[in-house]
């Protein structure tokens, strides 16, 4: 069989496979690159960023749980200007669109972010994170609820007319609500799911073992709730998907598309094998030759009820 | 100096043997890394056998062997991960990310270096043992540990031409008879120009005092639960005087006087 057409348009990013990495679990690749060329990504989707940058939460900062992880990092980041300086430069210099991972403490925040990069063309889109489990004011508060939603991307919606993803919390009774309410503020995508708030404890020392007590699960102990979210989200709106939580092969990344998913980023999986990434895009291909697949664009929703 | 590539190496377990109460010492086949890795590097281990456990384990190298290209590392049980690795065979397969993070090195003009290493800890320091050993330098290394049976590498400090070793043990079975706190204040207020000094942050946090106060130099291994373990996901932190740095890649070889301890 011929070679399998990868190239997906998510909200307007030309993307030339359908896989990225997860907001935080990836930096901005340079960390990886020794790993693999970060070039082979339909994009690279780089840690939440504030406007004048957090020191995030106390250590630990993460636990080990079945099948998955806590964290509770908190976004620490060096603020917008830093990453300009640093990490767009670098990426500039390699072949692979830029999704920044914007955060805020208030909807000002969020748009002033978007404002200091508007102008530098080495941004191709922007993922709105208003589901971060990790930080008291803004992050999941404002994914929460419909009006918050609304409001938050209704104003980053007027600052920027590039391709606005907007990333939902899994951590709501009606996801369905919540992504309608994205969309007809003006997102052009939706991503979901952040992660699940959860808790560890050593039962010998009786304390919690994040040192905020509480942090956000991921990894592949989260894999079915994100299906069922994306399958839902993918019913609900008319905008693309981009769909992660616990994905670590090719079949996890079909299994996405198939629930409706347009692409697919792949988070915690870097973590026990830094290649994980790349190796998803191969898988994916491997999946759609096996399958008959000339194009991943047909495994969008394709799923047989 | 430029930092070597990383590599994520498929090995094969050479040898892994318990080698005192609860320490085991296991020999891994990793040419690509044993190569270049620097004294007081880490290598990141995916433990083959407990798929539902995610997160590699960091584990600083005892010894290298470049002619064989075998690594060697000292651990200690202390959870399901090390239980699972206490028991892989000869010819297991695993994977191993390396070599990551800063290194041990000597400053400028320093001539009279002490080297402190509690428990396990004791095991991250021979390699900059060997190296002071081999550049003539020479060096005094206090090593601590719990029992006579625990001082698994008093041997292979003995034999480093240059090093005089001075053992303490916290039930006096062998040597000093108390922390190996005591017998490095000696040196410390004695003479060493520089300390470096690894094991638990309690050790640590002791011996840096002592340099600070004498007014030298010390470096510190710091330890953190690490995820990407490559300077990613900012699980790992240390709190420093310069603020939030990484300890796998910042790390884990700290200058004393900017940490602040916890
Ligand atoms: C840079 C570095 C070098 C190290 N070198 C050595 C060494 O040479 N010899 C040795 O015996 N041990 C070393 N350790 C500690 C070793 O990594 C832990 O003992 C090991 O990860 C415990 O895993 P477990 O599954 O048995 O424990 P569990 O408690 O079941 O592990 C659960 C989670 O906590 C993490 N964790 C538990 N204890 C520690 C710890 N002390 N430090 C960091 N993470 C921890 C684990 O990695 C895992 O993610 C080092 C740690 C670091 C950070
Ligand atoms: C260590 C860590 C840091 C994260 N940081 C961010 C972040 O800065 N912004 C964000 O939107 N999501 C963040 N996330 C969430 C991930 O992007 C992703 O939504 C989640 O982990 C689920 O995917 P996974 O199971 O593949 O990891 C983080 C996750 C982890 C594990
Ligand atoms: S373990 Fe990820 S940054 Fe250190």
């Amino acid at each position: 069989m011929s070679d399998v057409s990868m190239s997906v348009n998510l909200g307007g990013l030309s993307m030339k496979n359908p896989v990225t990495v997860a907001s935080g679990t990836f930096a901005a690749g340079r960390e990886y690159s020794d790993f693999f060329d970060v070039s082979l990504l339909g994009a690279v989707t780089t840690k939440g960023v504030s406007l004048k940058g957090w020191e995030g939460n106390d250590s630990p900062r993460i636990a080990e749980t079945a099948s998955g992880m806590l964290n509770s990092i908190g976004l620490q980041n060096p603020g917008v200007a830093a990453l300009r300086e640093k990490d767009l430069a670098w990426l500039a210099r390699k072949d692979v669109p830029v999704i920044v991972n914007v955060s805020g403490h208030s909807i000002q925040e969020y748009v002033e972010v978007i404002e200091a990069l508007e102008e530098d063309d080495r941004v191709n889109a922007y993922e709105v994170n208003i589901s971060c489990p990790n930080v008291d004011e803004g992050g999941m508060t404002f994914g929460t609820h419909v009006p918050s939603v609304e409001a938050v991307v209704s104003s980053c919606r007027t600052a920027t007319k590039r391709p606005l993803i907007v990333k939902l919390s899994p951590n709501v009774t009606d996801i369905a609500e919540i992504a309608r309410a994205a969309e007809s503020a003006g997102a052009d995508a939706i991503s979901l799911i952040n992660t699940l708030l959860g808790m560890a404890i050593d039962a010998r020392t009786r304390k919690p073992q994040l040192a905020r007590v509480v942090g956000g699960l991921s990894g592949p102990a989260v894999k079915p709730v994100a299906l069922r979210m994306v399958w839902q989200v993918h019913q609900a709106v008319s905008v693309p998907v981009l769909g992660m939580g616990g994905i670590s092969t090719g079949i996890d990344a079909a299994e996405f598309m198939l629930a409706g998913a347009t692409a697919v980023a792949v988070g915690t999986a870097s973590f026990s094998n830094p290649r994980a990434a790349a190796e998803v895009v191969e898988g994916l291909r491997a999946y759609c030759k096996e399958q008959g697949v000339s194009d991943v664009n047909d495994l969008i929703g394709a799923l047989q009820c | 100096m430029e930092r070597a590539t990383l590599v994520d190496e498929t090995c094969s377990v050479r040898s892994n043997e318990q080698v005192g109460p609860n320490l085991f010492l296991i020999e891994i086949e990793a040419p690509r890394i044993a190569s270049v890795l620097l004294p007081g590097q880490f290598v990141h281990v995916k433990v083959p056998g407990m798929e539902s456990h995610l997160l590699r384990r960091p584990f600083s190298v005892y010894r290298t062997d470049a002619s064989s290209n075998v690594l060697s590392i000292l651990y200690q049980v202390v959870g399901f991960g090390t239980d699972v690795l206490s028991h892989l065979l000869p010819a297991t397969s695993l994977c191993a990310s390396g070599p990551i993070g800063s290194h041990w090195e000597l400053p400028d003009g320093s001539a009279s270096p002490l080297l402190v290493g509690g428990g396990v800890g004791a095991a991250p320091l021979y390699l900059f043992a060997q190296e002071l050993s081999n550049s003539g330098v020479g060096a005094t290394v206090v090593i601590g540990a719990q029992t006579k049976e625990a001082l698994v590498t008093l041997g292979a400090y003995e034999d480093l031409p240059g090093i005089s070793v001075v053992a303490a043990t916290d039930d006096g079975t062998f040597g000093y008879a108390g922390f190996c706190t005591e017998p490095a204040r000696t040196f410390v207020e004695d003479g060493a120009d520089f300390v470096a000094c690894c094991g638990p942050e309690m050790l640590m946090r002791i011996v840096a005092e002592m340099a600070a106060r004498a007014g030298v130099p010390c470096a510190v291994s710091m330890e953190r639960r690490m995820a990407c373990g490559v300077g990613a996901c900012l699980s790992c932190v240390v709190d420093t005087a310069d603020g939030k740095k990484r300890c796998c890649i910042d790390g884990p070889i700290f200058d004393a006087r900017e940490v602040v301890w916890q």
